[in-house]
């Protein structure tokens, strides 16, 4: 081959090649040769440990039934697409790119913090335009996933309330019958089980942990405004429910009333002590009957001696944590694709798709369902049962870890530890806490 | 002539100024700025001043030159000694090499999992034993007394490469140089330090190089094991820097990888010098 020839074949390799890149990465929201939108999810693929993701892979595979010859839902392989710390960075990254998927799962601060990128579509005209798909949703599942704006950046995936498992046998033992109301009997109850060499509290430095700090200052005089507005600003000392529960939490740790393994951020820990029945009591979501409760690693019997309940109080009744965080986004202006991404979330938040849903991951219903559908489900007894407790409850709040900024889990995992093991004092521990915690408020 | 030499060099050329120089001298540009990823605005030594002032980047510089240091002064005389050991061919050599050149080979996320359980406070083997010998154990990983030594733990006795690299050292001295010490009445004992150790001089720094320019970047043994815990006890400066990159703070976490690169070359020189390293 001459240098000429081969200079031409080079340029015209180079040339085939970044068509067949640009192609591919063209590929999606176009119309393929069947004539159908293509759109891409980057939160549907299968997943034999993740219930979720499997249930979105099973719904996407029913809607390209459903849509054949119209809308096709292309799974994307995504090695981010279960929560976890890198998922938002990883979208970050996508969106910068101008590549975001055209369909994906986000909690409620990774939305508050992917939307500053300007790259998430806002659903507000599009639920406008359709009030009863709009009305098809429970109240305040929008909350965690609107903007400063009101812009809508996200189509609510569930809305769990989230409680307390504890085993009966242990509580029975110490002399409770079902988990007590309020917190001074809680702490009662817990130091007769640690008396008995059994641990009370299974946490785990992370979300368990947080979750009973969102309890503990959630059911208190003003809590609720904490854990709604004052999480995202800088005044954390001054709040006497924040300042007064973490001591409280703190007390239980020094106490000997949690496990010795509760700081390392892996909720596997406080799972494996109450499953192996030498914790009394964890605090998880619904899912946990599902991924953990009815698994091979819990002691036989176990998921009978389980009971569910809303959370002990202060004074003034019982509380509930409710997360309505997760939501599907999108990342395509599009209007061809927003067509196909529309078709897709309206059909995972039809009724049939939603009870679908809870079946296989526990998970609770974001859309008012029929009672007579929801009966006829017949979803998990042990989960379900607070749903109906959540109409009851004193108060209803949400998690920080879901609802707070999008660095609380970092900063709260890394000075935890330190504050407990007293290396710092309340009020340096909730002052660096709010300042790390808000540190990431301004994302790419 | 000379089209073939650059055609030769071309590739890496290429490779080195695409994946290297190009990158290298962003990072290093974009130390001087505000950059969001949307937006970005010159600011001058203002991430250098904010980097000094900051204690969490007083500890992260602390910690890695802690690993820094268990690597060198650890694992390299201990990987030397056992390399030198080896190379005797006693009886069942080639089966302790092979036992301890294992831990070299797992992944760090691996070895970082087996040693998160080793760890647990509750159910690990550490504080298992420590319970049989009748010694209270704790939360290793967790207690700020104790997380900085515990993460050096997880790597310090990591052998393989050292041992293997001085293995290989040893094999290329010339035999003579021990039968004449022989001759002369040197015991075993001498000829390893009299002849072996003089000569492993070259191999030694070369460890220690590579020890300096691995823990320099020490990542993801912390990020697994504590992630910077328990109060920043632990954290590292590329983990310093990971941080402030997932807080959108890109010109920051550039200034902190500027500044491992350049503590990075410092201790090369250092090291280089202090070696000798390609003088024979």
């Amino acid at each position: 081959m001459t240098h000429s020839k081969f200079g031409r074949a080079v340029v015209i390799a180079t040339i085939a090649a970044g068509s067949m890149t640009l192609g591919a990465c063209n590929a999606s929201g176009t119309e393929d040769a069947a004539g159908e939108i293509v759109i891409t999810c980057a939160t549907c693929q299968e997943s034999p440990t993740d219930p979720f993701l499997q249930y979105n892979y099973e719904a996407a595979q029913r809607f390209n039934e459903e849509f054949e010859g119209t809308y096709r839902i292309e799974t994307l392989s995504n090695a981010n697409a279960g929560s976890g710390d890198e998922r938002l960075q990883y979208y970050q990254r996508l969106a910068l790119a101008d590549d975001l998927p055209d369909v994906f799962q986000l909690n409620s601060a990774e939305i508050a913090a992917l939307s500053e990128t300007g790259s998430l579509h806002d659903f507000t005209d599009d639920l406008a335009s359709d009030s009863a798909w709009a009305d098809s949703f429970q109240p305040g599942t929008f909350d965690a996933l609107t903007g400063a704006g009101g812009e809508v950046w996200a189509i609510p995936q569930q809305r769990d309330p989230i409680g307390i498992y504890y085993n009966k046998d242990l509580w029975a033992e110490a002399g409770y019958d079902e988990l007590p109301s309020t917190w001074n009997e809680f702490e009662d109850g817990a130091r007769a089980i640690a008396a008995t060499g059994t641990i009370p509290l299974a946490l785990d430095g992370d979300w368990a942990t947080m979750l009973m700090w969102t309890n503990l200052i959630g059911t208190a005089p003003g809590g609720q405004d904490f854990l709604t507005e004052g999480i995202a600003g800088s005044n954390y000392v001054d709040d006497e429910a924040a300042y007064n529960a973490t001591e409280r939490l703190r007390d239980w740790h020094v106490e000997g009333l949690v496990n010795s393994d509760a700081f390392s951020g892996e909720f596997q820990n406080a799972a494996a002590a109450y499953l192996s029945g030498s914790a009394a009591t964890v605090p998880n979501g619904p899912w946990f009957v599902k991924t953990n409760l009815q698994g091979d690693a819990a002691i036989d019997g176990l998921y009978e001696s389980t009971g569910y309940s809303v959370s002990p109080g202060w004074d003034d009744g019982q509380g509930l944590v409710v997360v309505s965080g997760a939501g599907w986004v999108s990342g395509t202006e599009d209007q061809t694709e927003l067509e196909a991404v529309l078709a897709f979330l309206r059909f995972v938040s039809s009724e049939e798709e939603v009870i679908v849903q809870a079946e296989q991951t526990g998970a609770n219903p974001a859309v008012i369902v029929d009672e007579k559908a929801l009966e006829a489900a017949d979803l998990e007894p042990l989960s379900s049962a607070l749903v109906t407790a959540s109409n009851d409850v004193a108060q209803t709040y949400p998690h920080v870890r879901v609802h707070g900024p999008a660095g609380f889990g970092n900063a709260w995992k890394n000075l935890w530890p330190a504050y407990v093991q007293g290396d710092i004092d309340t009020d340096a521990f909730l002052t660096r806490l709010a300042e790390d915690a808000n540190a990431g408020g301004e994302q790419p | 002539m000379r089209f073939s030499a650059f055609l030769s060099v071309a590739p890496a050329a290429i490779l080195f100024g695409t994946f290297f120089a190009v990158p290298l001298v962003v990072l290093i540009a974009t130390s001087f700025t505000s950059w969001s990823g949307r937006s970005l605005e010159i600011v001058g030594f203002e991430n250098y001043q904010r980097m000094i002032t900051d204690p969490v980047f007083a500890k992260a510089l602390g910690n890695t030159l802690f690993y820094l240091a268990i690597g060198v002064f650890v694992q390299v005389p201990l990987g030397v000694g056992v390399g030198i050991v080896l190379a005797l061919k006693l009886r069942g050599w080639k089966t302790f090499r092979t036992l301890l050149f294992i831990p070299f080979v797992i992944s760090g996320a691996a070895y970082a999992l087996i040693f998160s359980m080793f760890y647990n406070p509750r159910s690990g083997l550490l504080n298992s034993i420590l319970a049989s010998i009748r010694i209270s154990g704790r939360d290793w990983l967790f207690d700020s007394e104790t997380a900085r030594w515990a993460v050096a733990g997880t790597f310090a006795f990591i052998l393989g490469f050292v041992m293997i690299v001085i293995m290989a050292e040893i094999a290329s001295i010339p035999r003579e140089l021990y039968e004449a010490a022989r001759v002369d009445g040197a015991s075993e004992l001498q000829q390893q330090f009299l002849i072996t150790l003089p000569l492993l001089r070259n191999a030694i720094g070369t460890c220690v190089l590579i020890r300096v320019l691995a823990d320099i970047g020490m990542f993801d043994l912390v990020f697994i094991l504590t992630a910077g815990g328990p109060d920043d006890a632990t954290v590292s400066l590329a983990l310093y820097a990971y941080r402030a990159y997932l807080q959108g703070d890109w010109g920051y976490a550039n200034a902190v990888g500027t500044v491992i690169i350049g503590v990075g070359a410092i201790l090369i020189i250092l090291v280089r010098r202090l070696f000798r390293i390609g003088d024979r």
